[in-house]
């Protein structure tokens, strides 16, 4: 076990910053200068980009709270420092009509209790267009269906996106792809057809669900009367069948609504019985998301978005999830036995440690650009409320981005909620966080 | 208010006013005789506004083209920030532009059909719905400037002015949903493109002004002002500029301005 000194992190990542100018002064040009060489940006077959990441955390622990006890319940900390470090690395190589496409993330993260590294291959494909209209995608890829911000009740063939980070990029599944395309003058201005095969076998994409089989996944595009919309289909062995439908519309030059329904005749769900045991019921899921995007003359944007996630747990099954995790750690405390312990912890991992896996939700992201003035410094504050326990998150931050090709951000994240309710069980009470990305 | 300048003919509102072609005044001075006529006048006065505005248009940029132009931020301080953007664009409504540099943003592309924007992210991966008044850059331009349509697709003439080497235009937003609802264009005579853009808010707020400058022989005819710089009373002691290094005639599919396209348009160059 090594252990590392959060203060000796924080002064490091200081220095990193204060040192920032003198490695990359501002470059200072006369007036009126304006040179553009445009060779040096030739079209070349290989193209390749990607960032380089370091990220501090700080965690004061929830200690009483469940989230925390199930994974920890043996040596509870009072808080946490955590360094990591990430690597993106990705590319294109193309050659007339076909090109192959990559995008790989190895990441290493340490702190006082334990260590891990990962190397992912986000995606990996091959791609053909014959024509502009037309596409065929071979291998590893991402498919990122919805409208939604924060969340995606129609991303049939897609990981679960962390609410707190939706831009990040995710691992995709293998399969083929075929995507046509067609533009019409008038109301109905694009139709556009996706259509996706994702085999499961034991050995590829068995994270997609648990049975092997093919999977068919379809979304027909519309933009009618400048209205996006989306009418998605999936079929298959490994998941149930979903039908979805979304949409978007900018009402005005700065204001956009969106939404998202999704309808899964029989949706599997893992809960705790009155008797302790856990039962798998089927139900029928209608989930939904309803969302805006609106810009003030001051340039703040605001997204707020609402989230009803109908396979969510009710009040009363997280009320008994939370009493047998109670019992379970007042055995563990009075007879140090952890068996009832590790069942909760399993029916955790079944389902209750989602994020987001409760009913209702609300979420809300404000940020400013340039304030005070500030050139390429945004100042955002976002919230996630759990509209049916009251418990929420809140995260203010500041990003800025004015040196060319690094981008800070500062982030402090802090949860509240009263007991057994969803963030005031949580893991972290609190969290402060630095991310340093160097993009190349 | 502030006048139109472009350096040696300043505009004053006051004289603008004595110049106006048609005025109250002249209308109840008139016979009976003059007025039939002059119902037939109006529509011309207009017709010769809009003729200008296409003719701007068709000298700015061709219908169906290539270009790359680089945009460059500049702070109160002289500190600077570029990108480097790569656009094709059809027809009257259809515009796509993808980011080339710095690589914080390369990948990125832009979609505009009509009134409507997109923005794709590579790591988002996929398109999601931006507004004209926001601005994926940063700095004083916003995405109509950055995916900028013809004038004439957004714009009617409402008043036409002129003098020995320039005509002043005053330009109304065609629906609510363009990013400026009035322009107050200066326009070269000669070479027929426009030197200075006022815009304003429908409430009559300067929300930045426009100046072309620098004209160049871009090849196949195309002879047209190469640097774009602009500054805003909303941002004081800004400036941001946009360079344009290559504008090529070029055949388009039309279905190279979708959604499901964006993530592909690098393949375009």
């Amino acid at each position: 076990m090594t252990r590392i000194n959060g203060y000796v992190v924080f002064y490091l990542v200081l220095f990193y910053f204060s040192i920032f100018h003198l490695i990359f002064p501002p470059i200072v040009y006369a007036d009126d200068d304006y040179s553009f060489d445009l060779e040096a940006f030739e079209k070349k077959p290989l193209e390749w980009g990607g960032y380089l990441e370091l990220k501090w955390e700080h965690m004061n622990l929830n200690r009483d709270g469940a989230f925390y006890l199930l994974n920890s319940y043996e040596e509870p900390r009072e808080t946490l420092n955590r360094l990591g470090t990430t690597l993106q690395f990705d590319g294109r190589f193309q050659k007339e009509k076909i090109s192959a496409n990559w995008v790989l993330q190895a990441s290493a993260w340490q702190d006082e209790v334990d260590s891990d590294e990962t190397t992912d291959v986000f995606e990996a494909f091959v791609s053909y267009k014959p024509t502009p209209p037309a596409t065929l995608n071979i291998g590893k890829k991402t498919y990122k269906w919805g409208k939604g911000y924060a969340w995606n009740p129609v991303g049939v063939i897609e990981r679960p996106k962390d609410p707190n980070n939706p831009e990040e990029a995710l691992e995709g599944f293998t399969g083929a792809e075929i995507d046509m395309v067609k533009s019409f003058s008038g109301s109905l201005q694009t139709v556009a057809l996706t259509t996706v095969f994702i085999p499961v076998t034991e050995k590829v994409n068995d994270d997609l669900g648990k049975d092997t089989g093919n999977n068919f996944a379809a979304k027909l595009y519309l933009l009618y009367k400048d209205t996006d919309i989306d009418l998605i289909w999936f079929e298959g062995n490994s998941r149930p069948t979903k039908y979805g439908i979304d949409f978007a519309k900018n009402l005005a030059t700065n204001f956009e609504i969106h939404g998202e329904l999704v309808y899964i005749p029989e949706q599997e769900k893992k809960v705790l019985s009155s008797d302790g045991s856990i039962e798998t019921r089927k139900i029928v899921d209608t989930s939904y998301l309803l969302g805006l995007r609106y810009l003030t003359e001051s340039d703040l944007t605001t997204i707020i978005e609402f989230y009803h996630n109908d396979a969510g747990y009710t009040e009363a099954e997280v009320d008994r999830f939370f009493q047998f995790f109670d019992d379970a750690y007042d055995v563990f405390n009075t007879t140090g036995s952890d068996a009832l312990l590790k069942k909760a912890q399993n029916l955790n991992k079944g389902g209750y440690d989602r994020p987001q896996a409760w009913r209702n939700y609300l979420y809300l992201k404000t940020t400013q650009k340039d304030p005070f003035n500030l050139l390429y410094t945004t100042a955002g504050l976002t919230a996630i409320i759990n509209i049916e326990d009251k418990s929420y998150s809140i995260s203010p931050e500041i990003t800025y981005t004015g040196f060319t090709n690094w981008e800070c951000r500062l982030r402090f994240t802090y949860l509240d909620g009263s007991s057994l309710t969803e963030y005031g069980e949580k893991q972290n009470e609190s969290k402060s966080e630095l991310r340093v990305r160097f993009f190349f | 208010m502030k006048s139109v300048s472009d350096g040696n003919t300043d505009w004053e509102p006051n004289e603008m006013m004595s110049k106006q072609i048609v005025t109250g005044y002249r209308v109840l001075a008139v016979s009976f005789y003059f007025v039939f006529p002059l119902f037939f006048a109006m529509p011309a006065i207009a017709m010769d506004g809009n003729a200008i505005l296409m003719q701007v248009d068709k000298n700015l940029q061709p219908e169906s083209y290539e270009m790359y132009r680089k945009l460059i931020n500049i702070e109160p301080d002289g500190d600077k920030k570029e990108f480097v953007l790569y656009s094709v664009k059809k027809g009257q409504e259809k515009m796509v532009a993808l980011f080339l540099s710095p690589a914080s943003e390369k990948g990125r592309s832009t979609l505009r059909l009509g009134e409507n924007m997109w923005l794709y992210i590579p790591s988002v991966g996929k398109p999601i719905r931006i507004t004209s008044l926001q601005s994926v850059v940063g700095g004083v331009f916003n995405n109509s400037d950055i995916l900028r349509l013809d004038y004439s697709t957004e714009y009617h003439v409402k008043s036409i002015q002129e003098n020995e080497n320039h005509y002043l235009l005053e330009l109304k937003a065609k629906t609510a949903f363009i990013a400026y609802d009035r322009l107050k264009m200066l326009v070269d005579k000669e070479r027929m493109v426009p030197t200075t853009i006022e815009c304003y808010t429908a409430s009559n707020m300067l929300i930045k002004t426009l100046y072309y400058k620098q004209s160049k022989d871009f090849g196949n005819g195309i002879i047209r002002p190469s640097v774009l710089e602009t500054d805003s009373p909303l941002y004081k002691g800004y400036k941001s500029v946009m360079i344009y290094a290559k504008i090529n005639r070029k055949e388009l599919a039309d279905e190279i301005f979708s959604l499901n396209y964006l993530p592909k348009v690098a393949e375009l160059r």
